[in-house]
């Protein structure tokens, strides 16, 4: 009979603990959802029912078309995902597009998501919606733009490589400071003697 | 206005003189005699007025003048023209001391140019 965690030594266990530790066992045994089932380990009627609900990849033509329907689709549109080990079941593999890209002028019941009810939602529908990811087409091929993008740059930099190789300066001689260049201003040590640079007028 | 970056990396490239590096002739060839500028702000003045290191130039003394003068007046940010004006002009004869400078320079970079190729032709 276990009455405490794995003990090595005897080391004082709290029950407390123990407790909370079989309770959470039962809850992911038993198929609960809501409230409800956090409290007494049972689903309520008012979730949805067990067939509603995904399942496992559909393997006969029957499975498909119970399937098909049970997403609201036709059975021509219904494509699981492949069956690999991913974890997605007899979920319909729907276009990867954004929501962006369907059309702003339809009334559809849900104008903001552009979705109507009932309608089938892609594994990633809180990817795309519009404030998210958008695959719409970019106004001007992406080639064109990669090359204007990176045209633009490379032409900038070379320009720069050429300027610190050229240098545009004025032709004037360097400034002339007293005090020997400014010797002790600089910071120059006041025990040395510092190097005599003498300016004339011109 | 550009000439001198046109001799520079086109058409004289060994003889025009680049500013960043030292010149090489000596301050008095070509002198009878030169007159050393003269320096009239000390450095315990400019310590005291706390100018930073570009300013600490043979123009400092208007510099100094033209600080009081604006500290003086203060509000009145239009009474100190005169002094302005001296401490600019001063910048101005220090500026065109650095083209005469520069082209003191180029001149005798080409009169050395010359006196090699005629040593060569000789």
């Amino acid at each position: 009979m276990r009455t405490s965690e794995y003990v090595k030594q005897q080391q004082p266990v709290n029950m407390a603990g123990v407790g909370f530790r079989r309770w959470a066992q039962a809850l992911s045994k038993g198929k609960g959802s809501g409230i409800s089932a956090l409290l007494s380990g049972c689903r309520a009627a008012s979730g949805l029912s067990k067939d509603s609900l995904p399942g496992p990849y559909p393997k006969t033509p029957e499975e498909r078309a119970a399937a098909a329907k049970k997403y609201n689709m036709r059975v021509e549109d219904y494509e699981p995902y492949p069956d690999n080990g991913e974890g997605f079941g007899d979920y319909p593999k729907l276009p990867e597009r954004s929501q962006q890209e369907r059309d702003p002028w339809y009334q559809w019941d849900h104008p903001d998501l552009r979705r109507n009810w009932g309608e089938p939602m892609h594994w990633d529908f809180d990817m795309y919606i519009r404030n998210r990811v958008d695959t719409s087409p970019s106004p001007v091929p992406w080639s064109t733009m990669c090359k204007q993008l990176f045209g633009f740059i490379g032409f900038m930099l070379f320009m720069f490589y050429v300027g610190e190789k050229f240098p545009a300066y004025q032709p004037v001689a360097p400034k002339q400071y007293p005090f020997n260049d400014l010797y002790l201003e600089k910071g120059g040590d006041p025990e040395k003697q510092a190097e005599e640079v003498k300016h004339y007028e011109i | 206005m550009g000439a001198h970056l046109v001799r520079k990396y086109a058409t004289e490239t060994d003889t025009e003189p680049d500013p960043a590096k030292k010149f090489e002739f000596d301050p008095q060839f070509g002198f009878a005699e030169r007159k050393e500028r003269e320096m009239i702000a000390t450095q315990e003045q400019m310590n005291l007025a706390q100018l930073p290191l570009e300013q600490r130039d043979y123009c400092a003394h208007y510099l100094l003048k033209l600080m009081k003068c604006k500290r003086d007046n203060w509000p009145n940010f239009l009474a100190c023209k005169h002094e302005r004006h001296d401490w600019d002009y001063c910048e101005h004869q220090d500026y065109v001391m650095r083209m005469k400078e520069y082209e003191r320079e180029r001149r005798l970079q080409l009169r050395k140019k010359r006196t090699e190729a005629q040593a060569q032709a000789a």
